[in-house]
């Protein structure tokens, strides 16, 4: 089954906009409210969301399709209880590829970023892009290759999103950082208040696609 | 269910598994970063409150900075010898001790009057920031009493007197000398624990003009000097300076004073100095 | 359709205090203390012994460097001492005190006219500039010459004289311009033919309309190719990159000088002044000096002496010591607020403006209700600068571009919380001042 550029258009524009993964979905709000305190460390974050979700997606379809659903060992339906155990075995794995990769090049932003990195691996935004179309993908009417390539897309559109939407938020918490905040709100709550009211105007893509 | 469907997902997960292993443990000896372990443990004794006295950015810096390029090890202010002793332990190091410092406001105004009202920024930078012409108080000179020390000081060794004149704790003070850094009129230094004769005032105008704006002026009657016995003291620019390679600490200037504005604390800093070892002992 | 900068305030001007007053020359005080730093850049070094007999017109400082002016000195007497004063800029610098013998003898080789048709090359201008000590009287006191010697690669095309004195209460353009417009015009001929300019502009504002009549009709009767510009009211039009967009439409790129774009701007009073200079040789001795406002009785426009304690000039115009409760040198809007009456007036002060019944207020948050955006003539946000300097992030406020900022006060007027914005400005100027300086320190 081939895609159609609109199809292609929606895909990127649903998952940057309107499913959002952290303003629509809500999931991956930990590192969302962890490392957007400034906008620098913020980029960092999003750019190895990015490469987690795009390898996590590629490898986690090819598991899934090209192992799980083989024909040779499809009587076994491993596809049934084995998908999560797998996926966060790659994530995990991913994750610490990327921790070992940054700690060599760039020290500063693995300070910056700190317990938020290994904690990518619980991010659900991960874990949620792989599941979001695999039952639409297992059938059988996309071949391997397909499959892969749309399901990489969403890691890359995910991850985009994500990378916006964590960026916006550490342009407001810039902002956030000189005003006058009333002592009990100050930190994480007028935070997740900002937080709120980004996604309120996130809701408003809806129905776009 | 036959067992071959137990064993395959299991030989599955395995290799799979064993794959990722394998390309992370490429990926780790590749990407390899080698951490000097004392670094840590350097960075578990210093007390953390990253003040920066020690000349780097905080108190991780300043570890790396003893383990990686070799720095003096007796910089931490707060920690005093007894972090000193701890990092002489990590690095196999003999310590040498070093006298503690504190910070001494060389003010002691009395009342400070002002000579005009100040309506703008309330701290002591941007007061200053036209130079002595938003010197709102009679002496231009003197501690301004807007409190910018107070706020950078990480201990909560600062506060202001009935004077409105800063005055600092020196329980509570480390030596870490932000208080220095940021005062605009330079009122604040500091010295070393012994030296206990100090002259609080910098008022360098000239005597009628200086008693004229404050009681605990120096107006540079010149007693101090002659009554010195080891020329220590002298009159620069209106203001008595003591050079304290000479000084050997008599206090004969505090008793001529006639301003009261040289002061031997000898007295205070050693009940605080016995106070102190007393607690530090009880800990 | 005139131009018009964006932004800007429009306080009353309080001009009526003292436009109609005459220029009237100065007492010459005993004793006057002349600041050796003048201008921007280096202070000039003393070269005059205490006990020596100076003439006016003698050099008691010299150049220390070439952003940096000669002093001369402005009456005849003896050095009296050579100290430390406070300068009405705020900080200390060394002052050379003279004990005037009443006679006012000009030095030798100083004050003798020339001929009024004598021609003068490009270089002799300069040199005479320089030797003149001339520096921006606007008020910025940048020196001149370092104006006149912008690199080859920067040809100037246009010159404009700004007799636009936009600060509310001063009118010391405004009489000089009345009262000199011949010595202003020879001055913009002097500066155009230094620079070899094609255009030539002097801006006027429309509430000074007798002043742009009499300079039109002497610009039109000496056949010169300047043009007087009227220009519609509105603060800041006396900040250079504001008055440049108003005569010529061209924008000064940000951090960029008016030399990068070919416009060289300089005030009529230093018009008037390289005049005095190159055609009757006199060094800048003297300025005009408004001293207006509430707390004098008799509002007056004075020839004053470089080195003239304000009180000497506060006291001709009978001034008011206990009604008045501030007290500023410069205009209102830029000027500084000061206690010392015994500051000297030196090269870049316009004025002096005694107010009564001043409040001081206490500032309240920022509402943000963005007034001081809009008033911006940078198109900058000083309600940022404002939030950030409360909070002592001034290092936040350069990604705002701080540096673009020509402190002219229009967010400080206009705002009602009444926040001394530029006030945290100035603050935050220093520290990343101070923050470039360490970073270079750290380089080397």
């Amino acid at each position: 089954m081939e895609f159609t550029l609109e199809q292609y258009f929606a895909l990127m524009f649903g998952l940057i906009f309107t499913q959002n993964f952290v303003l629509s979905q809500f999931l991956g709000l930990c590192p969302f409210f962890g490392v957007s305190k400034n906008r620098e460390s913020a980029i960092g974050m999003g750019c190895a969301v990015i490469f987690v979700m795009t390898m996590a997606s590629v490898v986690t379809m090819l598991i899934y399709k090209g192992i799980f659903l083989h024909p040779a060992l499809k009587e076994y339906h491993m596809e049934q209880y084995l998908d999560i155990v797998s996926f966060i075995l790659v994530i995990a794995s991913l994750v610490q590829f990327v921790e070992i990769v940054l700690k060599k090049v760039a020290p500063a932003l693995y300070q910056t970023l700190g317990i938020f990195l290994p904690l990518i691996t619980t991010n659900c935004a991960v874990l949620g892009v792989t599941q979001m179309k695999l039952t639409e993908l297992a059938d059988p009417s996309y071949s391997l290759a397909q499959a892969v390539w749309y399901q990489g897309l969403l890691g890359v559109f995910g991850g985009i999103g994500f990378t916006l939407a964590i960026y916006l938020m550490a342009g407001v918490r810039e902002r956030l950082e000189s005003a006058p905040i009333p002592e009990s709100m100050k930190g994480m709550p007028i935070a997740f208040l900002a937080g709120c009211c980004m996604a309120l105007a996130f809701f408003g893509f809806q129905g776009f696609i | 269910m036959d067992i071959i469907a137990i064993i395959t997902p299991v030989i599955i997960m395995a290799v799979l598994g064993a794959i990722l292993g394998l390309v992370l443990a490429i990926a780790s000896k590749k990407f390899h970063v080698v951490v000097d372990p004392r670094t840590e443990e350097v960075t578990e004794v210093l007390p953390g409150v990253n003040c920066g006295a020690c000349g780097f950015a905080g108190c991780a810096a300043y570890a790396e900075g003893i383990v990686v390029k070799g720095a003096e090890i007796n910089l931490c202010a707060p920690g005093a010898a007894a972090v000193v002793e701890k990092i002489a332990n990590i690095m196999g190091m003999t310590a040498s001790a070093t006298e503690p410092n504190f910070a001494v406001v060389q003010c002691d105004g009395d009342g400070v009057r002002p000579r005009f009202k100040y309506s703008g920024v309330s701290t002591c930078k941007a007061a200053s920031v036209m130079g002595l012409a938003g010197s709102f108080q009679a002496c231009p000179y003197g501690c301004l009493g807007l409190g910018s020390c107070i706020e950078a000081c990480p201990f909560g060794a600062m506060k202001l007197n009935a004077n409105n004149v800063v005055e600092i704790d020196e329980d509570l003070c480390a030596g870490c000398g932000k208080c220095v850094e940021v005062c605009p009129r330079n009122l604040i230094r500091l010295d070393p624990e012994s030296r206990v004769i100090v002259v609080r005032c910098q008022n360098h105008d000239k005597g009628a003009k200086a008693n004229k704006a404050c009681n605990h002026a120096c107006i540079a009657c010149q007693k101090c000097v002659k009554e010195c016995p080891f020329d220590a003291i002298h009159i620069v620019d209106n203001l008595a300076v003591i050079d304290y390679d000479k000084c050997k600490l008599c206090g004969k200037c505090v008793n001529v004073c006639p301003k009261n504005l040289i002061m031997n604390i000898r007295s205070e800093r050693k009940d605080r100095r016995a106070d102190r070892i007393n607690r530090e002992n009880a800990l | 359709m005139k131009k018009l900068f964006q932004g800007g305030v429009h306080p009353h001007d309080y001009k009526e205090y003292s436009k109609d007053c005459p220029l009237k020359k100065a007492e010459i005080p005993k004793l006057i203390t002349i600041p050796l730093q003048q201008h921007i850049g280096a202070p000039a070094k003393a070269c005059v012994a205490v006990g020596q007999n100076v003439k006016r017109g003698t050099v008691i400082g010299e150049a220390g460097g070439f952003v940096s002016a000669a002093v001369h000195s402005s009456v005849s007497g003896v050095v009296k001492r050579i100290e430390s004063i406070t300068h009405p800029m705020g900080m200390k610098c060394q002052g050379v005190v003279i004990e005037c013998d009443g006679l006012d003898e000009w030095e030798v080789g100083c004050n003798t006219p020339l001929k009024e048709n004598e021609e003068f090359t490009p270089d002799e201008i300069k040199t005479a500039v320089i030797w003149a000590g001339i520096v921006g009287m606007g008020g910025a006191t940048f020196p001149t010459h370092v104006k006149l010697s912008p690199p080859p690669e920067k040809k100037i095309d246009t010159v404009i004289l700004n007799g636009v004195e936009c600060e509310p209460f001063l009118t010391a353009d405004h009489r000089l311009m009345l009262e000199s417009p011949k010595t202003i015009c020879i001055g913009l001929d002097l500066l155009v033919k230094q620079l070899g300019a094609k255009k030539a502009y002097i801006g006027i504002e429309e509430n000074k309309p007798d002043a742009f009549a009499v300079i039109d009709k002497t610009l039109k009767e000496m056949g010169s190719l300047a043009e007087a510009k009227l220009l519609r009211v509105m603060y800041p039009q006396g900040a250079e990159k504001q008055l440049i967009f108003a005569c010529t439409g061209k924008e000064v790129p940000s951090g960029g000088l008016p030399m990068d774009i070919g416009v060289c701007v300089s005030n009529v009073a230093t018009a008037h002044a390289i005049y005095e200079a190159v055609y009757l040789r006199r060094p800048l001795t003297e300025r005009v000096v408004t001293v207006t406002g509430s707390g004098v009785k008799n509002p007056a426009n004075y020839i004053a002496r470089i080195g003239t304690p304000a009180r000497v000039l506060l006291e001709m115009s009978q001034f008011d010591e206990v009604a008045t409760n501030k007290l500023i040198y410069g205009g209102p809007m830029m000027g500084a607020a000061h206690f010392d009456l015994e500051m000297p007036v030196n090269k870049g002060m316009s004025g002096i403006v005694a107010l009564t019944d001043q409040k001081a207020f206490n500032y309240s948050p920022c509402i943000r209700c963005s007034r001081c955006v809009d008033a911006c003539p940078m198109g900058l946000l000083p309600s940022e600068f404002s939030i950030l300097g409360e909070k002592g992030m001034y290092l936040n406020t350069k990604e705002y571009n701080v540096a673009d900022c020509i402190e002219c006060g229009c967010c400080s007027y206009i705002c009602p919380s009444r926040r001394p914005i530029v006030q945290w400005i100035k603050v935050a100027k220093g520290e990343l001042a101070k923050e470039r300086a360490k970073k270079q320190a750290a380089k080397k």
